[in-house]
């Protein structure tokens, strides 16, 4: 077809060359060699109006060799005599040539305006086609059959598993993918990376941002791929859709688990409300009764014991639920071991207390509240332990504070310092009286929480030792 | 002996609170709303407020802070809430104390009743305020204990003077902290720990086992009883 039209375009260059020479020989009357040489522009211009360089340049040179053969004196000859003879067969030539260039260049611009036109008709289209689309799969499915249609057969490769075993690809063609992932920039056929491969491979993502998948796209079974700046925008137009599509999915998910924790949340407190409110009364029916009865005295202490577990079953649940936001803040541990102590009294009432916290420790970093329950539940752990004397000491080390409380009980079993953190774990042989088993995974999960760590050991002599360490409080004031 | 208004909305613990407030001879009158409270409280002239923040009709902070514009009573709060931040905004809207749920009788009646003192004494307009041993001067700015002069900096004077004039009300750490820092070191509750901590090697027996000088975790400080 091409060719059939380019040797067309010769055609007529030599035959209009011919019929400008055969006019100017026989005009009538005297023709001067200027309007001879003006005259054979006519069909260089007529030629390169058509496009193509090749008819052009024919059109060019024919008529300068015409011109000089047939008009130039001395005629019927090459030969040039003269400067001025000289000078009109190259300006000929000369505009010839440029003519034909402009031309062609102007047919060229046209062409691809023409094909960028179709291109973004194109890409207009599939981006109507994609804003439609709610289900990611389902979008990238479509999309995907839309750019088959147009440019080749398509794969999606994941940046997490390259299809070494797939016989489309070839080794090239993996590396070519390789280097589309890594660089999320397109790469293989078509492109100035790794052009003999037999795919294109195009970043499904922000351009320049690395590691993402990537679409590939089958080299045309004849000839090249026009340009891929089409197949860019389209790709692209995949990878904005995947895009919001997956950050659709995240707010839902979102807006879910929020919703859910704010159902956790109002469980606990109402769970804290309903609990705390009967076992008050019941304390203060039995506070009132303790007077008349020594049984309403041996109810109220249980009663009081179990206010203790209920508020340990709701700061597990606080724990579980992620309702754990500490609030730290300087914390001097004198109040904190003075405080806790004071709320364990009746625990503690028959042993000998050893307190070495002195009053000039570095401030530590915790929440307050969240510590106070955390040496509550250590005191009492130890309370049950202990035969005789529970032991609370500070230290200041490097950078940090130690918190220990000891005990001289049975110690901890070799091997159980992590386990007995563990929910509802009460060590065989160490456990004397009623641990929920739920007060030291408080103490470890509490900890966790204000990035304090917590160790349980066994002291040399005997008896366990639970140890903090604090974060020392960063500035010093003035 | 005095006629205290009680708000909660339950019915056990209306009977419970009623019972406790009986052993030292106290009157309780009782409502279950917020609005019954507010509509109450110029008939009933109650000498001080127990009051749930869990109301049918409103949140107590609400009604703490409606009281408080008409009334000087003193106003404690016994809730099952327990997060810090709610006691602090019951005690900044104008509450004198509070008690949290499973409540100690004796606890509650004390407290009570340092309110109450706190109330009925004359406005502390004496350049002289006293808490136990303590004497603050407060137009010499000496501070005595037992008899004996101790000297203070500034600062550790004026938190002092501070605790000492609330009598064995809590202050909030940030209430010190604007008195004596100013607005602007609000959050700075370390220069706080800091003073207190002199304040109390200066006052205390034993400063590592501190009794003058009490410490509510995460709201503030309140002298010891």
């Amino acid at each position: 077809m091409r060719r059939a039209g380019l040797l067309r375009d010769y055609a007529i260059a030599a035959a209009t060359v011919a019929a400008v020479t055969v006019a100017t020989l026989h005009w009538p009357g005297t023709l001067g060699l200027p309007s001879a040489a003006l005259l054979l522009l006519l069909p260089v211009l007529l030629v390169s109006a058509r496009g193509g360089i090749g008819p052009s340049l024919f059109a060019a040179a024919a008529a300068a060799l015409a011109y000089n053969f047939f008009l130039l004196p001395p005629q019927f000859t090459l030969r040039i005599h003269g400067a001025d003879n000289a000078v009109s067969f190259i300006v000929l030539f000369a505009v010839a040539l440029v003519t034909s260039r402009l031309a062609t260049a102007l047919k060229a611009r046209e062409r691809q305006a023409q094909q960028e036109a179709q291109a973004s008709a194109e890409t207009a289209k599939l981006a109507a086609l994609m804003s439609g689309q709610e289900d990611l799969n389902a979008a990238l499915a479509k999309g995907l059959v839309f750019i088959e249609g147009r440019q080749g057969a398509t794969r999606i490769v994941s940046r997490e598993a390259m299809p070494k075993d797939d016989p489309a690809f070839g080794p090239l063609d993996l590396s070519a993918a390789a280097w589309a992932i890594h660089n999320g920039d397109m790469a293989g056929h078509g492109t100035n990376i790794f052009p003999s491969a037999d795919w294109t491979f195009l970043p499904l993502g922000q351009r320049g941002a690395a590691d993402v998948d990537v679409v590939a796209v089958a080299r045309p079974l004849q000839g090249t791929r026009p340009p891929p700046g089409a197949l860019r925008a389209q790709v692209a137009l995949l990878a904005q859709t995947r895009d919001r599509l997956i950050l659709q999915e995240e707010r839902r998910e979102r807006r879910m688990l929020e919703e859910r924790d704010t159902l956790r949340r109002t469980l606990i407190a109402s769970l804290a409300h309903d609990f705390r409110s009967p076992v008050t009364v019941l304390r203060g029916e039995l506070e009132a009764l303790r007077l008349e009865s020594p049984a309403a005295d041996r109810a109220l202490a249980q009663a009081q014991r179990l206010s203790r577990k209920m508020d340990d079953l709701i700061g597990i649940a606080r724990i579980e639920g992620g309702a754990v936001r500490p609030a730290p803040e300087p914390v001097d541990l004198v109040d904190v071991v003075t405080g806790a102590l004071e709320a364990s009294g009746a625990a503690t009432a028959e042993l000998r207390i050893a307190r070495h916290v002195a009053a000039d420790l570095p401030l530590v970093s915790a929440d307050p509240v969240l510590l106070r329950h955390v040496l509550i539940n250590l005191i009492d752990n130890a309370a049950r332990h202990a035969r005789a004397m529970i032991g609370i000491a500070a230290d200041e080390g490097r950078g940090s504070v130690v918190l220990t409380v000891t005990d001289d009980g049975p110690g901890i079993p070799e091997g159980e310092e992590e386990a007995i953190f563990d929910r509802f774990v009460r060590l065989e042989g160490s456990d004397r009286s009623g641990g929920s088993g739920l007060g030291l995974a408080i103490v470890k999960g509490f900890c966790q929480a204000m990035d304090i760590d917590v160790q349980a050991s066994t002291r040399a002599s005997g008896g366990a030792c639970f140890t903090l360490t604090f974060p020392v409080f960063g500035a010093t004031p003035s | 002996m005095s006629r205290i208004l009680v708000v909660d909305d339950e019915l056990a613990i209306q009977r419970l609170v009623s019972a406790v407030l009986a052993r030292d001879g106290h009157a309780a009158v009782v409502v279950g709303t917020a609005r019954a409270a507010l509509a109450e409280i110029d008939r009933l002239a109650p000498d001080a407020a127990i009051i749930d923040l869990g109301l049918p009709d409103r949140d107590g902070l609400e009604l703490i802070a409606a009281m408080r514009s008409r009334l000087s009573i003193p106003m404690l709060v016994l809730s099952a809430r327990d997060a810090t931040s709610e006691k602090i905004a019951a005690l900044d809207l104008g509450a004198d104390d509070y008690v949290t749920k499973p409540f100690d009788g004796d606890e509650l009646l004390a407290r009570l009743r340092s309110a109450l003192r706190r109330a009925g004494a004359a406005p502390a307009r004496d350049a002289v305020v006293r808490h136990k041993g303590i004497a603050v001067d407060r137009g010499r700015h000496k501070v005595s204990m037992d008899g004996r002069d101790i000297a203070l900096t500034p600062r550790e004077f004026a938190v002092l003077a501070a605790l000492v004039e609330a009598g064995g009300r809590v202050l909030t750490h940030g209430a010190i902290l604007e008195r004596v820092w100013g607005r602007a070191h609000v959050g700075d509750v370390e220069y706080l720990r800091i003073v207190i901590r002199a304040l109390r090697l200066k006052l205390e027996i034993d400063p590592s086992q501190p009794l003058l000088i009490r410490n509510e975790p995460g709201i503030g400080y309140r002298m010891g009883g």
